[in-house]
Formats: C-alpha cells, structure tokens, sequence
C-alpha cells in the first residue's frame, strides 16, 4: 500500500509488519497525544493467492491450500470449500457424515477461541499466564484430532462426498471426558478473568461498536454478535448437522471489547454442548460416497457455499467451466471484513493508544485469512 | 415493514423497475442474482439499501470471462432481516471494465474493490483510495486473476 500523507498535526507510528502480537500485518496509527485519530490497516503481507492457486488444483488437491487459510480453524474453512464443490458437482453427502462434520467443525471453534481469549488477555497486560493456560488447554482437543484424523492441524479431513474416516473405537466416550474436562476449566477463566474488576476495567466501553455501525461496516462473527445483531450462518442456514442440533446464538448488546470476548466465551459453552450431543445421537451409516479422484463438472455451474467460521462467515463461491479444475473460486473472508471495521473505529469512538492491542484483539485478526 | 423473501423480491423489481434490470433470478433458496445495467447500477444500488433493506455488505470480487470477452463484478449483500444472499452483479467489458464505485453506497465494499481493481484491473469510478490492498506498492506484473496472466515480469 502507497502510504497516505501524514497531517502536520498528528505523529504516525508503524505497527508492525514484524508480528504485532500474532502474525504479519502493518497497522498505521495517526495519533494527536494519547488519542489515536485515523487507523490504516497495511494488509498483503501474507498475501498467497489462493484464489489462484486453487484454479490451477484439481476440487480435491484444492483442499490442501485452502486449508492454509486459518490453521487454528482449519475444520470451518476446509468445510466452506467442500460443500461448495459438493454443490457444484451434485455430490451426496451420507448422515453419519455430516454429524462428524459438525463434531469437528466444533471443536475447531473452540480451539481458535480459545487461543482469541488467549491472546485478548494478553494484551491487557494483566495476566501472562493465561495464555498459557489455553494452549495448555487446547492440547486436549488436538489430542482428539490426531486420534480421528491423524493429524494435529490442518488434517485435510473432509473430502466431497463425507469424511476420509470413521470415528475409532471409544472416540464417543473421549469426547465426553474432553467436554467435561474443558467446562470445569472454562469455570476457571470465568472466575479468573471476566469477573475480575482489573480485567473489565481494560475491556469494558473500550472500542464500542454500535448495532449499526456494524451492520452498514459489514462486521461478522462475534465482532457481530457483539454489537447485538443476531446473525449465525449455522442457525440461518443449515448446514452440516446444525439443523438437527439444539444451540442457542450467542449475543451481547454493548459493543465493546468485553462483549466481543463474552460472545467468544459463550460459544465455547455451547460448542461444548453441540459435542455432547453429537457424542450421544450420531446416527449410524456410511461416512462417505464415492466419488472420483479427479471429478469433471459441468460448464457454467456456479455455488456458493456459506459456513460459520470462529470469525465469522465464510462464503466460498465456485465457478466450473466443464474441466477438472475450477474456473474460479471466490473466498468471501471475515478477517478482511472485521479488519475494515477495525480501520473505522478510531473515527467512531474515541480509542486511546494505550488501548489499541485490546481493540485488535478483541476482533480476532487472523491476518492469513485476510490476505489469502 | 417486513423484509421480503427472495421471491417477492424479485417480483416486486422485475415489476416496478424492469429498467434498471437485464435479469433476476432465484438459484436455489436463500440465493437471488440480479443482473442490473452498468449504467443504472448506483440507481438499482441506493434502491436496494435504502428502499430493501439491504444495509449489511458482505463482500465483493470479480470473474474473468476470457472467451465471451467479459468480466462480471458481483457484490454480496444481505438484509438482517430477511438474512439471504442477493448476489447483485453487473457485466463489464473486458478491454474497458469500468464502473461508478459501490463505495458511495456501501462504505465497507472500499477493501473488496480495491482488490477487484488490482487483481482485475476494474476501474472504480469515484472510489475514495483506489491503491493496492493485497500487492506490493510498487507491483509492475499486470493483474494476477486474469485469465490471461502468465506470471512473467512479477517482479519490479
């Protein structure tokens, strides 16, 4: 990015690109004293061209860089990627699928929430270790991972037509233990740090985004739900097993840091439940379809998949052309949306300097998935 | 008032304002394009705000169609209300893609066209900072999600 001219009055300070608490990105922030007046996020830094690579990838070598987009998510995005090309292909998926599916998309939330909620907290300064409470933490649901998929990230774990294996033996009953586990230490965080007064002091009325502001910004996920819109793809538009599952959408009024981080947290307690109830009424039945290894479309078929991702919408729109490779595919990523919103705060609000780690924080940039 | 759903949507414009239109249409439920006239699109687009509701932008982005000599811009707009997808698109032509910015009506569409624009070479028309979003400043190779780049010359 050309950089814009600077006013006499204000002092511009780079931020980054050379890891601003997590990942590669270049805030600019025009500050006059403590108040911050303009921010300009400088994104491109990871840019990759996916969106490329993957019109020159056959559907399912295409789910090997997709997955690059979001690590700690990989599930969610993955997932985006394969219904669309299951529906530009006309491919079915059997039930038993689906509900795996959603069992590991879930769990893939939880692990990228958990280390938002990490990271979040450690940018009030207060408390070092809770950071590493959570990637602690977390090591029980990547346990579970390695177990069904073999892999501990990016497991490449949905193809078109189901999932590449079935659940071992015993993995209904882990899960069980892994929830039980996690709701007593999400107990903890709470007593810990929402309901400590040095903690909501750094988060509460800092970077308010109204209800509006959000809906004409176009903000997603729990930067969203945050501002009280009640907006979740999952609800809204059923995919996988989420229209037989009982979850309740998440949503907080206020706007601010702490209600974006409150949305996050409450997630992680209805993810929790999703588990749970996946681990006692998944249907019985194959988990794939067969379905080619190098599948030819049809021309001029388009789809457009949406998923709810940690951070928000995924739309991944898919073009054929008759070949074996798509003709174009257009990832709709939320980072890039929340990091608009981000840019726009300081004019909406007044944020201080001192404050501005939390901000970031609070939307949870995933900086590879906004560039692509 | 209450939103609309898809088909009284499409009803509703291909009956009040079929000049603004090439065509609309339902793929499946909960997904609508409308196709509207490169000249009447800021028309169609304050219409679909301010009259439809559809006040939450999701995203934008482009497609080269090399062999019909085309490229078509798509924008992603929802209504919280109604929460489908109006896929809202306009065909440019390839060797003078040009249109007026949605800027002027969508704030948030700033960072997806100026993606279009150095991905594509699409020209915004009054848009506030059309500058790289995703590229180097100083990018000389062309425009990477055309058809026809070859990837030569990437570098300054």
């Amino acid at each position: 990015m050309t950089e814009p001219e600077v006013k006499p009055e204000v002092m511009r300070i780079s931020w980054g690109p050379q890891h601003p608490m997590s990942g590669q990105t270049r805030i600019l922030i025009d500050v006059d004293g403590e108040v911050v007046r303009r921010i300009i996020a400088d994104i491109g830094f990871t840019h990759r061209g996916i969106e490329k690579i993957l019109e020159k990838r056959t559907f399912i070598q295409g789910i090997v860089p997709i997955e690059r987009m979001v690590m700690a998510d990989t599930a969610n995005i993955a997932l985006g990627y394969v219904q669309a090309v299951e529906e530009a292909l006309g491919i079915e998926v059997p039930e038993r699928a689906k509900w795996i599916r959603s069992l590991i998309c879930e769990m893939g939330r939880i692990n990228s929430h958990l280390y938002a909620f990490g990271l979040q907290v450690e940018c009030t300064g207060y408390f070092p270790a809770v950071f590493l409470w959570t990637t602690v933490d977390r090591e029980v649901l990547l346990d579970l991972f390695e177990k069904l998929t073999g892999a501990r990230w990016s497991y490449s774990f949905f193809i078109p037509g189901g999932v590449r294996a079935d659940l071992p033996e015993g993995f209904r009953d882990e899960v069980k233990r892994a929830v039980k586990y996690l709701r007593r230490r999400f107990q903890d965080y709470w007593d810990a740090m929402v309901e400590n007064p040095l903690f909501e002091m750094r988060n509460r009325g800092v970077g308010i985004l109204s209800r509006e502001d959000a809906i004409r910004l176009g903000a997603t996920g729990p930067v969203l739900r945050g501002s009280g819109v009640d907006m979740d793809v999952r609800r809204d538009e059923p995919y996988a097993a989420y229209g037989d599952l009982d979850f309740k959408v998440i949503t907080e009024k206020e706007g601010d840091c702490l209600a974006r981080l409150k949305v996050r947290f409450h997630e992680i307690e209805q993810s929790l439940n999703i588990m749970e109830q996946i681990a006692d009424e998944i249907p019985g039945g194959p988990v794939r379809t067969k379905v080619p290894l190098f599948p030819r479309s049809k021309p001029g078929v388009e789809a457009l998949s949406r998923v709810e991702t940690a951070r928000g919408e995924l739309g991944v729109h898919i073009f054929t052309d008759g070949g074996m490779k798509p003709y174009r595919v257009k990832i709709n990523s939320p980072t890039l949306r929340n990091m608009y919103v981000f840019e726009r705060l300081a004019e909406l609000d007044k944020v201080l300097v001192a404050d501005l780690p939390v901000i970031l924080y609070s939307i949870d940039p995933w900086y590879l998935d906004c560039d692509r | 008032m209450p939103a609309r759903s898809e088909e009284e949507l499409v009803e509703e414009l291909k009956r009040e304002h079929p000049e603004l239109l090439v065509e609309a249409v339902i793929h499946r439920s909960k997904r609508v394009s409308i196709v509207a006239k490169r000249e009447k699109i800021l028309e169609l687009a304050r219409l679909l705000r301010d009259k439809y509701g559809f006040t939450h932008p999701v995203s934008a982005g482009a497609v080269d169609y090399i062999k019909e000599g085309r490229m078509q811009m798509i924008y992603y707009l929802m209504n919280p209300e109604s929460r489908f997808m109006l896929m809202l698109r306009v065909d440019l032509p390839r060797d003078n893609p040009r249109m007026p910015s949605m800027t002027q009506v969508w704030e948030a569409m700033s960072f997806h066209e100026r993606e279009a624009w150095e991905m594509f070479g699409i020209d915004f028309e009054g848009h506030p900072n059309l500058t790289h979003l995703l590229l180097p400043p100083d990018w000389r190779g062309g425009y990477p999600l055309r058809k026809d780049f070859k990837g030569e010359g990437v570098t300054p």
